[in-house]
């Protein structure tokens, strides 16, 4: 029997490539991404405040989704992938 | 006993219908109930019917893959389509991927809402579609179908498993299918897809994140005024998306209903102006915490007021049902659209 995987497609970014190179939690630039939901705020001040105890937190900033209820642009991903090494995300609600 | 999930085609050992759910539903392709099976056969038969449709469909987010005729097949075919319902199928898909529609956030949401469609034109008559009474209900394959195979496309193709992509914290009886057809010929008014733009003969499908409905009962009142009052009471919900996202929603008509109104002279028009200021939501009503939190996200009150529809033109309005007093609110997820196309066929 032959069936047709109701799963399958094409990558939209089949074309990308990733380059992974290694992380200095204690130095690198972070971005707290935000999902904009109520208490994401919270959940990343107490990150970032312990964070401070251990490193610089001056290259450590919060990134926002414009509204809970869409996704982050595509600008704004682009942005957080260029400037930060690391992105901890904040799924409050 | 699959080759391979990164394949168009799979090629499997013959087994039972029982056989094939228990494996579909082991790979994550089942909403729960049994599924026919996509055999290269019946997806071709499906296909053929959008044999001239070579407009590439997606990407679909979440996944973002862009689907073949065959796989979106695939899925019609588990959910029960008859080859002639498939056209439908992709045009809802279509619907749904238009930017303004906000699919990644409405398929990822903690919000219940499904994928509602809406038949307008001939094909209601083409598919069979129920547009009259228990529509919203059990019953017609159309109904049925339709609606399934595009949830099944939202499960398989866009990647909304629930409880890991979807985030739904209770969801909805709708996310197994919800679809019907407009009463066009007991309504009072234009169709749906003619006030949109399109022509009378234009086979339409309208899809909006919605909610399951809610019933409207009103066997009192003999005129227009005192139906919508009704009808705008339920609307003025204090715990709907709506009511702090705005966005577009759904009123859909018992045609009993629609006849008093309009016997009473109200337009598509005056209806919308009617139900959007009557169906406010005074502060009062909305809890201090919440008015805080909407206020953070730059959600405040007009005057003392939300309103659920931030304008006359977010509240569509269909007829739809049969005999009877009842008619129907259809919140949506907010931050969406509702999305109407055209369907080709070959």
């Amino acid at each position: 029997m032959r069936i047709v995987n109701p799963t399958f497609g094409i990558s939209a970014a089949a074309d990308e490539k990733l380059a992974v190179q290694p992380l200095d939690w204690l130095n690198d630039p972070i971005a707290l991404f935000s999902n904009s939901k109520p208490n994401a705020r919270e959940l990343m001040d107490g990150l970032k405040a312990k964070l401070a105890a251990v490193r610089s937190v001056d290259n450590i900033d919060f990134i926002y989704k414009p509204s809970a209820s869409q996704p982050a642009s595509a600008a704004v991903i682009d942005e957080v992938a260029h400037k930060y090494r690391a992105a901890l995300l904040a799924l409050g609600d | 006993m699959i080759e391979s999930l990164d394949t168009e085609f799979i090629d499997m050992s013959d087994m039972s219908i029982e056989a094939f759910n228990n494996m579909a539903e082991s790979a994550g392709w089942s909403d729960g109930m049994p599924l026919y099976v996509p055999t290269e056969e019946a997806v071709g038969r499906l296909v053929e019917t959008v044999r001239g449709d070579n407009e590439p469909v997606g990407p679909v987010p979440p996944r973002q893959l862009m689907p073949t005729m065959q796989s979106l097949a695939a899925n019609a075919v588990m959910a029960g389509c008859k080859p002639e319902y498939f056209p439908a199928v992709v045009a809802a898909l279509r619907a749904c991927l238009v930017p303004e529609y906000n699919l990644h956030g409405t398929l990822a949401t903690t919000h219940p809402c499904t994928n509602m469609i809406m038949l307008s034109g001939p094909v209601r008559h083409e598919t069979d579609v129920n547009c009259g009474p228990n529509c919203f209900g059990q019953g017609r394959r159309a109904n049925a179908a339709i609606g399934r195979a595009l949830q099944l496309i939202m499960l398989n193709v866009a990647g909304a498993q629930p409880a890991e992509m979807d985030r739904a914290t209770q969801g909805s009886p709708g996310k197994y299918t919800f679809c019907f057809g407009e009463n066009e010929e007991e309504s009072p008014w234009e169709p749906y897809h003619v006030r949109k733009g399109f022509d009378a003969t234009d086979s339409v499908v309208t899809t909006l994140a919605a909610e399951p409905p809610h019933n409207i009962n009103d066997h009192g009142s003999n005129t227009g005024k005192g139906i919508l009052k009704t009808i705008a009471g339920t609307m003025a919900q204090a715990g709907s998306n709506n009511v702090y996202l705005n966005g577009p929603m759904f009123v859909v008509f018992g045609p009993e209903h629609a006849q008093t109104v309009a016997r009473d002279g109200f337009t598509v028009e005056t209806v919308q102006e009617f139900l959007q200021e009557h169906s406010k939501v005074h502060v009062s009503r909305i809890s201090a915490e919440n008015l805080e939190s909407w206020n953070g996200q730059d959600r405040h009150a007009v005057g003392e007021h939300y309103y659920p529809a931030g304008s006359p033109s977010d509240i569509q309005i269909a007829v739809a049902g049969g005999a009877g007093k009842h008619s129907a609110f259809i919140p949506a997820f907010g931050n969406t659209a509702a999305s109407s196309m055209s369907i080709n066929k070959t």
